[in-house]
């Protein structure tokens, strides 16, 4: 009785594994055939994230469009926690035979291009950039594809355009939500500091001294990227909390800023409907930079919230043809032979009618915003023809583009 | 008494029939797959190693009958005080005695506490746990690069090749076999391990044994962190976040018994972590996504400690 019960739990199990083995396994081959009747393309997609709603719209746009137009596979990374796990994932998809890699972890981009281009597999930044010194460092690099994504003057803007939509309605008292600024994340760090300058302007003030750009992204990196509430002019930050800690020291925090009779707008570098959102007030405005997701719409339709600025999942499109093109012996570089280092910006929505537009799009998996046909003229174009391409990201110019 | 001699051989050699098992699979779908070969069993030593070190270290505490949860915290803690002291002196050997000094001494707090306080060695590794995690994020702040601390990738780069890891097992390895399976220690410890109360009764001195056991573990997380340093110059607060649970998986698929004692092997860890490696290559060359991999590892890991409970349950000594 007892080896028959144990027979069984065997027999169970095995099928399970094999059950969950033949349900996601996925031939090499599927797909229809791309540009030129290309042979499959083997990719490795890097991820920090892997379950973030971003993150999910960037790989649905990968896996369930473009792996179906194109002649590529994708092979996703685990969620890659430090420079360790980024160096072992880029040898496992060198072993496989991975001929590029697109990549969103940002541990160590010096490390990771090194040992792509060691092992001649192409490399490309999804989102974001470089920063000078390591541009400067790998635009000459062969393996090296590029980057196309916000720059950091382009988060600066984000969280600059943000907080100047509410000071323009006459709004004076804030809290913000800085994500993970006190970790020291440079796209976090800038939006904040794109807020507090657009404070500084309104209020005739400064905070802790700076009040322009460079004097406040100083500023934020000398006080160890803790800030502090502030007094800045006639504009008030009452409230600030930085962090994921996800504990309740830190829900109540957030509670605390949120339920302060005086803040008026609650403004968020990320994450906004994570975090403010439960503990807003009906007369509180909340702005966030987050993604275009069915909550995300939901939120605005109720009016828990007032302005999204989101990457469209879309915008990695150019980056992938960037990187076939490159593999393909067709690289797209500038006059000087340097890599690519496009800014895009983001998608801003300040009503529920322009969320559902935007998400309408950014969700479809089969006419999203940058479709097949769009992309394929960026094959092996020019860099003239592809920056262009990649400067017209606003909703308004993809819809030009496409007609 | 035959069957039962068959019954237990068959238990003892399933590890390493299992990672024969999982060697072939890999091996027949690298080449249904055309998987670049070599680079791959490059890999899965590279990828293994550090797991294997700290692991093997730490058999001498599972073998006691206890865990530590704070392994991939004091191994975070310790290679970021090497990283620190390498940039001070420039010296690799300098890092490597931080590292490892730096390991054993956290070791050796876990379990003076425990003794001094006469509590169980994991509720002391538990607030361990707690006090590292905050020590990480003060060494990272105190040294004022950000959020890392950087060793330069060319100060570590002539060693951070397979053979040189290689080595650094095999030495470390052959230490451990020594110890454990030569030495009074090895003995005593499983026999306390199987049965405390019977170990203390005949003049066994646990809290000598749970001290000793600690700093072999120790001595296991500090050449962990030297490696990882070797492999990943970046370090953060998230490094080695994951050796912790590698290392009590690796051991448990090694065939280790969760209750340590007399049937505890010093290579449980490397037919562990080897098993686990070789299984994540097979789940990626299938191109699965993470949650059906973890979920099949999930599988797998309560299929292997049913098995070795069920075994077990009628061979354990009375306690």
């Amino acid at each position: 009785m007892k080896s028959l019960k144990k027979f069984l739990v065997l027999l169970l199990s095995v099928f399970m594994v094999l059950g969950l083995a033949g349900c996601s396994g996925k031939g090499e081959e599927s797909g229809s055939k791309g540009i030129d009747n290309m042979k499959n393309v083997k990719i490795g997609v890097l991820v920090a994230d892997a379950t973030g709603a971003e993150a999910l719209a960037f790989r649905s746009y990968y896996e369930n469009y473009i792996q179906k137009q194109y002649n590529v596979t994708f092979m996703y990374s685990d969620e890659l926690a430090d420079a360790a796990a980024e160096s072992s994932a880029i040898d496992n998809f060198i072993a496989n035979n991975c001929k590029a890699i697109i990549s969103f972890a940002s541990a160590d981009r010096p490390a990771q291009i090194r040992k792509c281009a060691e092992n001649k597999v192409y490399y490309a930044v999804a989102t974001g950039t470089l920063s000078d010194d390591e541009y400067a460092e790998f635009k000459d690099n062969e393996y090296y594809v590029g980057a196309i994504g916000p720059d950091l003057y382009t988060e600066f803007q984000a969280g600059y355009n943000m907080a100047k939509y509410y000071l323009d309605q006459g709004k004076t008292k804030f809290a913000i939500f800085g994500g993970a600024t006190p970790y020291y994340v440079d796209m976090h760090i800038y939006r904040t500091a794109g807020m507090l300058v657009a404070m500084c302007e309104a209020g005739n003030g400064d905070y802790n001294g700076a009040k322009d750009f460079g004097s406040m992204i100083g500023t934020i990196y000398g006080m160890n990227c803790q800030l502090t509430p502030a007094q800045i002019g006639s504009v008030e930050l009452v409230s600030y909390v930085g962090g994921y800690d996800f504990d309740d020291a830190w829900f109540g925090k957030l509670a605390e800023a949120a339920n302060n009779p005086n803040v008026e707008v609650l403004l968020a570098v990320g994450s906004g409907l994570d975090t403010f959102a439960a503990f807003k007030r009906p007369d509180q405005a909340l702005g966030t930079v987050d993604s275009y997701t069915a909550d995300a719409v939901k939120a605005m339709e109720a009016g828990t919230l007032n302005y999204l600025a989101g990457k469209f999942s879309a915008s990695i499109g150019p980056i992938f043809m960037a990187t076939v093109s490159a593999v393909q012996g067709k690289p797209i570089r500038t006059a000087n032979g340097e890599a690519l280092a496009l800014s895009q910006g983001y998608w801003v929505a300040t009503s529920a009618e322009e969320a559902n537009n935007y998400f309408t799009v950014d969700s479809s998996t089969t006419d999203p915003a940058y479709t097949k046909a769009m992309l394929d003229k960026l094959y092996g174009a020019s860099y003239d023809d592809f920056a262009k391409f990649v400067g017209a990201y606003s909703y308004e110019e993809i819809q030009n583009l496409k007609k | 008494m035959k069957k039962q001699h068959i019954k237990d051989m068959i238990f003892r050699i399933a590890p390493i029939v299992g990672l024969l098992i999982l060697f072939a699979l890999f091996m027949v779908f690298a080449v249904i797959k055309d998987i670049n070969i070599p680079y791959s069993m490059k890999n899965i030593l590279n990828q293994s190693v550090i797991v294997i070190v700290v692991a093997t270290g730490a058999i001498f505490i599972y073998t006691l009958g206890s865990f530590d949860i704070s392994l991939g915290a004091n191994m975070c803690v310790s290679a970021l005080i090497g990283a620190m002291a390498y940039n001070r002196t420039g010296s690799v050997l300098v890092m490597l005695g931080a590292c490892v000094l730096c390991a054993v001494l956290i070791s050796l707090v876990c379990s003076v506490l425990a003794s001094v306080f006469h509590l169980p060695v994991f509720v002391t590794t538990i607030a361990m746990l707690s006090l590292l995690n905050a020590g990480v994020l003060m060494l990272i702040g105190a040294n004022g690069t950000g959020d890392i601390v950087q060793v330069p990738a060319d100060a570590v780069s002539a060693i951070n090749t397979v053979e040189f890891k290689l080595l650094v097992l095999c030495l470390y390895l052959a230490v451990c076999i020594f110890v454990f399976n030569f030495l009074k220690l090895g003995r005593e410890e499983k026999f306390v391990g199987g049965n405390p109360e019977c170990a203390r009764l005949t003049g066994l001195n646990n809290s000598r044994l749970a001290i000793l056991a600690f700093i072999m573990a120790g001595i296991g997380v500090g050449l962990g962190s030297f490696l990882t340093i070797t492999y990943a110059p970046t370090l953060s607060r998230n490094t080695a976040s994951s050796v912790g649970m590698d290392v009590i998986i690796s051991i448990v698929f090694g065939g280790m018994p969760v209750s340590g004692g007399a049937r505890s092997k010093i290579y449980s860890a490397v037919v562990g972590a080897l098993s686990m490696t070789l299984l994540s290559q097979i789940m990626l060359m299938l191109n699965l996504n993470s949650g059906i991999s973890q979920m099949v590892k999930a599988i797998i890991f309560i299929l292997v400690v049913y098995i070795s409970m069920s075994d077990n349950k009628k061979n354990n000594l009375p306690r």
